[in-house]
């Protein structure tokens, strides 16, 4: 399998009384060809900072600290402005959570991936708009002669979501970013956009990753899932051992919390407490106040990555005498 | 049936339709959103009633239909004998007091400006219950049931989390010493962890104070691990009534069918078979005719154009609004 993008111990944080605090801590992965990776974390755990660092598209006073993030033969870290719209689009391409407020409502759906196209490519108006119209066929809009003309406010939510994957597919990228592309949506919508997205992958070969909240949207269309606790990455593993035997605590902890629609219990087991807040992070590990299993070493040491059973998983109870592994 | 004793509330062609005004002086009333549509449907004392439906099926219209914050349109609410909808204004207030609510939003159902004992304390103030001692007696203990501090009631609401403020609104809802709690999507804006932690949390006070939850939500596995029997809605219409049993087991109605199918595998390896529903939901002020939902059924039929079905008992305690299981739509299907 060839290596598509790699993350290495990318930092991102605000700076606050002249101190960097972290947002997202030391991070590293990579991402497969044609492979769907998933990013699972609860609200706070840094998951959207690092998509949006993907892009280069974090907000005012959030900054790049240190690391770097490489696809094919660049490197994102040292990129002014016109670096990253060159890549943005072509080479990387994201969806949202909330397609009404990412599409813009003054234009028509025609105009936006026109306006897409031509950013980056050498051709007239007249074939934009026909690849366009290509474009809206791929995702199954219906009538999309008429969508074309129409404007977002005219769509319905699941619609939306559509032609924001239309345009984030305009130009044939190799990685789509994926933020929470289904929460906003109801379930039967869920099901057809999920549908659409494996659906495309499979036709174009790109590598998607896919930032989620929701376990069953993981289990339904991810291959690798990496989960995030607190701005960093607790384990990284495929999904059937993910899903088979979670190895760290909280992973652990997050399955059992959910309801199973096939197995009844009266009552779901929970992880006590709340996530710390950045600049206010155990100096230990960093889910250790909450974990169940937590003893005194991991109060003090934060742990390292060790691999069992094929996954890599960064906890003490996983035998000290191993080497540590890089992701 | 359902012995009549043991029913704490029973809802007859409840209806709600939200005028759309328009013309020169915006006094013309140009249609009718049919937000909920004649729902019907008994729950028994100490059970949890859920109503399941995507966004805009009119599951939280109708909640609020039931206990008069959204003043319906037409239809009656029986609580314990009472007809609510006949009841003025003031008797309704004091009715509230046996019937309450909890929100969705934790941020925007606290105001931000009270100390959380005053938040609790508010509604003992509202219903004239007890004096000064007495009401700190039961706020105090009405905070600990619910797993709040006594330090934490001083505070405000923007020091808690998500689940801590969820907490509060719970504890608000309870010091009255409801009977009926109508909870409108308490954990979705919660973290799984969290939102497991505050359903336990239900369950428990449940059983201690006996209490009866009409538990409104649109993630289906949540509502199957949480209620007792569970109604569908559609466009403003209960499709099927029944035991989560059944309805998980052995859905009719075919809506439900591919709701239930569309939810995600719980496992990467398990297939299902999926309905895929085509299209969206359609306006509900300019419902289809006949069934509200022929347009995306997978067995529609001549008559679901034409005709719009009710709900029938087809087995025991399973109720379901489809042609497909009446007389004549067996014959001619």
């Amino acid at each position: 399998m060839t290596n598509v993008m790699e993350v290495k111990n990318l930092r991102v944080g605000i700076r606050h009384d002249d101190e960097d605090i972290a947002i997202v801590n030391d991070v590293s992965f990579h991402l497969n060809k044609a492979e769907t990776l998933g990013i699972v974390g609860e609200s706070g755990c840094g998951k959207s900072m690092m998509s949006l660092s993907l892009m280069g598209l974090l907000p005012a006073g959030v900054r790049w600290q240190s690391g770097d993030i490489v696809v094919d033969d660049l490197q994102f870290k040292n990129f002014k402005t016109r670096d990253w719209r060159n890549v943005r689009g072509k080479k990387v391409s994201m969806i949202f959570q909330e397609p009404m407020s990412s599409l813009n409502p003054v234009h028509t759906i025609g105009n936006q991936i026109v306006e897409m196209l031509l950013s980056h490519e050498d051709i007239s108006k007249k074939v934009a708009r026909v690849r366009a119209l290509e474009m809206l066929k791929l995702v199954g809009i219906p009538r999309p002669e008429n969508v074309l003309k129409e404007y977002p406010f005219q769509l319905s939510g699941g619609m939306r979501q559509r032609v924001m994957i239309a345009i984030a597919l305009a130009c044939n990228p190799e990685i789509l970013i994926a933020d929470e592309p289904t929460t906003a949506l109801d379930v039967t919508i869920q099901a057809q956009i999920l549908e659409l997205m494996k659906d495309i992958q499979k036709k174009l070969k790109m590598s998607i990753v896919l930032i989620t909240h929701d376990l069953g949207v993981v289990a339904e269309v991810c291959d690798r899932v990496i989960v995030m606790y607190a701005g960093e990455i607790v384990e990284e593993a495929n999904v059937v051992s993910l899903f088979d035997s979670p190895k760290h605590p909280y992973t652990q902890g997050l399955m059992e919390s959910l309801p199973d629609i096939d197995n009844e219990k009266e009552y779901l087991s929970s992880i006590p407490g709340i996530v710390p807040s950045p600049g206010n992070m155990p100096k230990g590990c960093r889910f250790a106040p909450r974990c169940p299993m937590a003893h005194e070493r991991c109060h003090i040491e934060p742990p390292t990555f060790k691999t069992e059973d094929g996954s890599n998983v960064k906890c003490w109870l996983y035998s000290e005498d191993r080497e540590e592994v890089k992701l | 049936m359902i012995q009549e004793a043991d029913v704490l509330l029973k809802v007859e062609q409840l209806t709600k339709y939200f005028p759309v005004k328009g013309g020169i002086f915006g006094k013309k009333t140009l249609q009718q959103v049919k937000a909920v549509d004649g729902i019907s449907f008994e729950i028994k004392r100490g059970e949890t009633f859920g109503i399941v439906g995507e966004s805009g099926c009119g599951k939280s219209t109708a909640g609020r239909a039931i206990m008069r914050l959204l003043e319906p349109t037409s239809g009656d609410v029986h609580f314990e004998g009472v007809n609510l909808s006949k009841l003025d204004k003031n008797e309704m207030r004091k009715m509230r007091k046996d019937i309450q609510i909890v929100f969705q939003d934790p941020f925007a159902s606290l105001n931000p400006r009270m100390r959380v004992y005053d938040i609790i304390e508010e509604p003992l103030i509202n219903f004239e219950m007890g004096d000064k001692k007495e009401r700190k007696v039961r706020v105090h203990e009405v905070a600990e049931q619910v797993g709040l501090t006594i330090a934490q009631l001083s505070r405000l609401p923007h020091e808690f989390s998500g689940g801590q403020r969820q907490r509060i609104g719970i504890a608000r809802a309870l010091v009255t010493k409801p009977k009926l709690i109508i909870a409108d999507e308490p954990v979705s804006a919660l973290d799984v962890s969290i939102q497991s932690q505050v359903l336990n949390l239900m369950r428990d006070l449940q059983k201690e104070f006996g209490l009866t939850y009409i538990f409104i939500s649109h993630d289906l596995s949540v509502v199957k691990h949480f209620c007792d029997r569970i109604g569908v809605m559609y466009l403003g219409k209960m499709v099927e009534i029944t035991n989560k049993h059944d309805l998980y087991d052995d859905p009719l109605h075919p809506y439900a069918k591919s709701l239930l199918s569309a939810l995600p595998t719980s496992h990467p390896l398990q297939v299902k078979e999926r309905i895929i529903l085509e299209g969206d939901v359609p306006s509900p002020s300019n419902p289809p005719s006949g069934c509200t939902f022929h347009p995306r059924c997978f067995a529609c039929m001549d008559v679901c154009k034409t005709v719009a079905p009710t709900l029938q008992e087809v087995k025991s305690n399973h109720f379901v609004s489809c042609h497909l299981f009446e007389e004549e739509g067996v014959k001619s299907g």
